[in-house]
């Protein structure tokens, strides 16, 4: 029991497409003489993940497949706790790092080392932590001459190493990856994703989105195919994937 | 009792995080420009050498017995901080939803960021107000070193508001606006540029003494310009409309704050 490190039971996820960014008097009062508009505010429902079950075992690396809007990120979303889910639970026991969006909480304005410590905080890492490491951060993203340079003067490849670099200094006990591999390039590339074999290696728990079914192929342990919200199949990578690219038409 | 303990144990883990943000609203705010943090003493002196012009000089208000720029200076460094820090909360968690989208933080760090971050600067305002008490000749005495309990009334209450406001504006971005009004509104009803005996009305003294910012001007000025320990009465009204505020906030806050992803 005690190798367990993610439990979810009946996980549910429900969005209000009908939302419209806030409520509004004026709105409010149009939708009054609206008899249309309150009928269909059920139809808006819309259920981005049904009664998914799943547990992942310490070590494990589980590949998520599934089309676009299968529930795959808002799965990762529930898991890292950015969203709660409307029915079901989930246990986690471990710390989680989120590799969902680089760069999150980047300020354009500050420059880099100055979003090293900024990104580092908002991802939850201790200041003497990020202190020690912040020399094996500059070194990982090659950026050595532009730490002093405003973020927003960056192109888009050197903010994503720098992000990339921030997040993978951590030895977290899980690790959530949405298709963040193809940073860079592709020297880049090949190296981000030897850093990331090696935390898979050193025992981390990974759950893993890709769309890429030959890196989950070769990455993962396990797989669990979602479509439309729903759990489609679960279990060995090659049976899974394979019965997966057959629904899309195509073949391994 | 547990939640105190949550709380505790929440803010050091997070703290270095307030640290951070704090510190890059600081960086970012004067970033470009000529004078860069030396505005944060320079502005509020500039504008409350306006004030002063305005009311003491041209509408020649003054209060019986007591220096008038001290009387409102005293008022303007309480209500400003107020004003200023409860509209940035106000607007923090909309402001920030690239990163609330993205990764766990808890809500309340950008709320009380932003009190934090406001606080330094009403730190700073103190700056300017002690050299006028000096130079017009007001004095300090012992009481002065009660102000700090002020203080944190002030801030009680402000992050209070700011955890009310930002729950509600998610929901209704009208507030954005409304609450533009009522400062400004809240602003006349506070003594801050007249003296609440002025009114000569005693239902609307009764009523202006509701108003929990009044309460806590009115602690700062017993001791600065009538130089007398506030009473017993004074520092339970602080408190006690302080705590308050901050509850509410905090269960308004706290109740909805799952559901803010899903409206901004």
């Amino acid at each position: 029991m005690d190798d367990i490190m993610i439990r979810a039971k009946d996980l549910s996820m429900m969005f209000n497409l009908g939302i419209d960014k806030g409520f509004s008097l004026k709105q409010g009062f149009v939708d009054l003489f609206d008899p249309k508009k309150k009928k269909d505010k059920s139809k808006n429902n819309f259920w981005a993940l049904q009664d998914v079950s799943f547990e992942v075992k310490r070590g494990e690396v589980i590949g998520l497949v599934g089309c676009n809007g299968a529930g795959k990120s808002t799965l990762l979303k529930i898991v890292a706790g950015v969203y709660k889910a409307t029915k079901g639970s989930i246990e986690i026991y471990g710390n989680v790092c989120p590799m969902i969006e680089l760069g999150a909480g980047f300020d354009m304005d500050l420059s880099a080392s100055e979003n090293v410590y900024l990104n580092g905080a908002v991802m939850g890492y201790p200041e003497a932590f990020i202190r020690s490491k912040y020399q094996e951060i500059v070194d990982f993203s090659e950026l050595h001459d532009f730490m002093d340079v405003p973020v927003k003067n960056f192109s888009s490849g050197m903010t994503a190493r720098l992000a990339f670099s921030v997040a993978t200094v951590v030895d977290p006990e899980i690790l959530i990856v949405d298709e963040i591999l193809s940073v860079g390039d592709a020297a880049f590339q090949s190296k981000s994703e030897q850093k990331m074999l090696s935390m898979i290696n050193g025992g981390t728990t990974v759950l893993y989105v890709s769309h890429s079914v030959e890196s989950i192929m070769k990455l993962c342990t396990g797989v669990i195919w979602l479509d439309h919200g729903h759990v489609v199949k679960m279990g060995q990578p090659e049976e899974v994937c394979r019965e997966y690219l057959a629904s899309i038409g195509q073949t391994i | 009792m547990r939640s105190i303990r949550n709380i505790i144990l929440s803010l050091k883990k997070y703290g270095f995080l307030i640290k951070q943000l704090v510190s890059r609203d600081f960086k970012v705010k004067y970033k470009r420009s000529v004078l860069g943090v030396a505005w944060s003493l320079l502005y509020p002196v500039l504008m409350m050498s306006v004030m002063a012009i305005i009311f003491s000089n041209v509408f020649k208000f003054s209060v019986p017995g007591v220096n008038y720029l001290v009387y409102l200076l005293t008022g303007l460094t309480y209500f400003n901080y107020f004003s200023e820090a409860s509209n940035l909360s106000m607007s923090s968690i909309i402001a920030n939803f690239g990163l609330i989208n993205k990764v766990y933080i808890p809500k309340y760090i950008f709320p009380l960021t932003k009190c934090l971050f406001i606080g330094i600067n009403f730190l700073l305002t103190l700056i300017p107000l002690y050299v006028v008490i000096f130079a017009t000749g007001t004095g300090v005495n012992i009481y002065h070193l009660l102000l700090p309990y002020s203080f944190l009334c002030l801030f009680m209450f402000t992050v209070g508001m700011g955890f009310l406001l930002a729950a509600v504006a998610v929901f209704l971005r009208d507030m954005l606006y409304i609450y533009g009004i009522v400062l400004s509104l809240w602003t006349y009803l506070t003594p801050i540029m007249y003296d609440i005996s002025m009114l000569q009305n005693p239902f609307f003294e009764t009523v202006l003494k509701l108003n929990p910012l009044y309460q806590y001007i009115n602690f700062a000025r017993t001791i600065i310009l009538y130089k007398h320990c506030p009473t017993a009465g004074q520092f339970i009204a602080c408190f006690v409309s302080a705590a308050l505020v901050l509850l509410l906030g905090t269960v308004v806050f706290k109740k909805n704050q799952d559901k803010f992803v899903y409206y901004i």
